[in-house]
């Protein structure tokens, strides 16, 4: 085998690899301090509160331009969701009515459930 | 010096040749990665066979003349989506299996909406995993079925199995399932229950964003994100190796949204009073006790899992109460063992010879 070890692109191959490591380390140290985990939440939750409170106010915003809220939209969403479902049960009733013309997917013929594993039933028992 | 005195000097020209020739690869092959999408993923037959809310439950069409009596069930983590076992032909754990003639269904979930917020561990345990299950027997015309959970999916499946000891489950196998959720110590300080507050959380967004879920991974391996971009950038010249970069970053960045009392179940019942080590977990009222699981079990474990590391990973064989029960540890990280390359040679064959013998 040729010998890289001098090779400049593997240098510095190797380089980003120790400095991945490296970092990632150092990183993990650090965050795994409760100070981490309290400076990490505390900022969190200024965030969730401030994004509660702007859902709130657009919530309002909304409502006096004369437009549909989001609990008006999800609701539409959640009829459409619906709608959809139906279909999807007539597609599988229509599917299964073509069984005998089709010739793949829903209806298809299926493999009968034969198979042996090739090597016989296992021998059991704790193995670690 | 040293790199310098072993240095080929009569290699010099031909390696800067190769190196020019490289460059001007990276620039054509750069543009083309700007210009056009990824490899198809989750690209093998399937018919959705059942469908509700955040659950989608899929029929694989069958790739082999005769099929084992068993089905697979494949219960997916609630936080990926289920193509990372179904990849790209011939790196797919599904075709994999189905061209070794099993009969392969998934339960795979969408993002729940917003109304599903109320979505608790108990819905996912006591209906989504036993409707499908209830679907299987139907489609299969067959009572017993081998269940696999891909990690958190491997948590669900415990305790969906512990719940449900007296069957229909024949066979389990787990990959990469924690269960002793103090050893995820990166996860366990980021929600410490001191500094995080859980309910305000919840009670503030509803569904937690997936911005949330993927920052949390990323913050495990924070200097992985740029290195991995400074790699590609050096062998975008190597086109199977952007295939493969594609389909990685694709899945790992296309994270789901978590209920938002699923959420709330996992980080007080999991993170802080990790019931499910402690043996005093309960779902929707009824005892989660992983002892009383008797069937085949197959936990298969990565090495180098940066996410799930051996030490919360390892008392699950332990645990069960099982008499026929192995855990097999493979090279590898958390994705690389079930797909891509690694997998195709150590997890999916071991994983075939285990099962093959249990599914007639």
């Amino acid at each position: 085998m040729a010998d890289n070890s001098s090779d400049p692109v593997v240098l510095w191959q190797k380089m980003v690899g120790e400095m991945e490591k490296g970092l990632n380390a150092f990183a993990n140290q650090t965050m795994s301090s409760p100070e981490f985990s309290k400076a990490m939440n505390q900022a969190g939750g200024v965030s969730a509160g401030a994004q509660k409170q702007f859902g709130e106010f657009m919530e309002k915003y909304l409502l006096s331009m004369n437009l549909p809220s989001r609990a008006q939209l999800v609701g539409m969403a959640e009829r459409l969701q619906n709608i959809e479902g139906q279909l999807n049960e007539i597609k599988a009733v229509l599917q299964q009515m073509n069984a005998g013309t089709a010739t793949s997917g829903f209806g298809a013929p299926r493999p009968p459930r034969t198979k042996r594993p090739p090597s016989g039933p296992p021998s059991s028992g704790e193995r670690k | 010096m040293n790199a310098l005195a072993g240095l080929d000097l009569a290699s010099i020209p031909e390696r800067i040749q190769s190196e020019v020739q490289r460059a001007i690869q990276r620039s054509i092959k750069g543009a083309e990665y700007f210009s056009t999408s990824g490899p198809t993923l989750g690209s093998t037959p399937k018919d959705i066979i059942h469908a509700r809310g955040t659950m989608n439950l899929y029929h694989y069409r069958p790739l082999s003349d005769e099929v084992y009596r068993v089905p697979v069930l494949i219960v997916m983590a609630t936080t990926n989506r289920g193509y990372i076992l179904d990849m790209v032909p011939g790196q797919s754990f599904i075709e994999f299996l189905l061209k070794r003639g099993y009969d392969v269904y998934m339960l795979d979930w969408t993002p729940p909406r917003p109304e599903e917020k109320s979505l608790g561990m108990e819905h996912y345990v006591l209906d989504f995993i036993p409707d499908c299950v209830r679907h299987v027997q139907q489609d299969s015309g067959e009572q017993d079925i081998s269940v696999i959970g891909y990690c958190f999916g491997g948590v669900l499946s415990l305790l969906y199995g512990s719940i449900f000891n007296d069957g229909p489950m024949k066979n389990l196998i787990c990959f990469t399932t924690p269960i002793d959720f103090r050893e995820l110590k990166l996860f366990s300080n980021f929600s410490d229950r001191r500094y995080f507050d859980v309910d305000r959380l919840v009670d503030s967004v509803g569904n937690v964003p997936p911005e949330i879920i993927l920052s949390s991974f990323e913050m495990l391996r924070p200097a992985s994100r740029v290195t991995s971009q400074v790699q590609l950038w050096e062998n975008i010249w190597n086109d199977e190796y952007v295939k493969s970069y594609r389909m990685f970053d694709r899945w790992a960045t296309d994270t789901l949204p978590l209920a938002g009392e699923y959420f709330r179940s996992i980080t007080k019942d999991l993170m802080w009073d990790n019931k499910l080590f402690n043996d005093t977990m309960t779902v929707g009222g009824r005892k989660a006790d992983i002892a009383s699981i008797k069937v085949p079990i197959l936990h298969a474990v990565a090495e180098h899992d940066h996410i799930v590391p051996y030490e919360a990973a390892k008392h699950l064989i332990a645990k069960v109460g099982s008499q026929d029960k192995e855990e097999v540890m493979l090279k590898g990280g958390h994705v690389s063992l079930v797909a891509g390359a690694n997998a195709v040679k150590r997890l999916w064959p071991k994983l075939d010879s285990w099962l093959g013998g249990r599914s007639i």
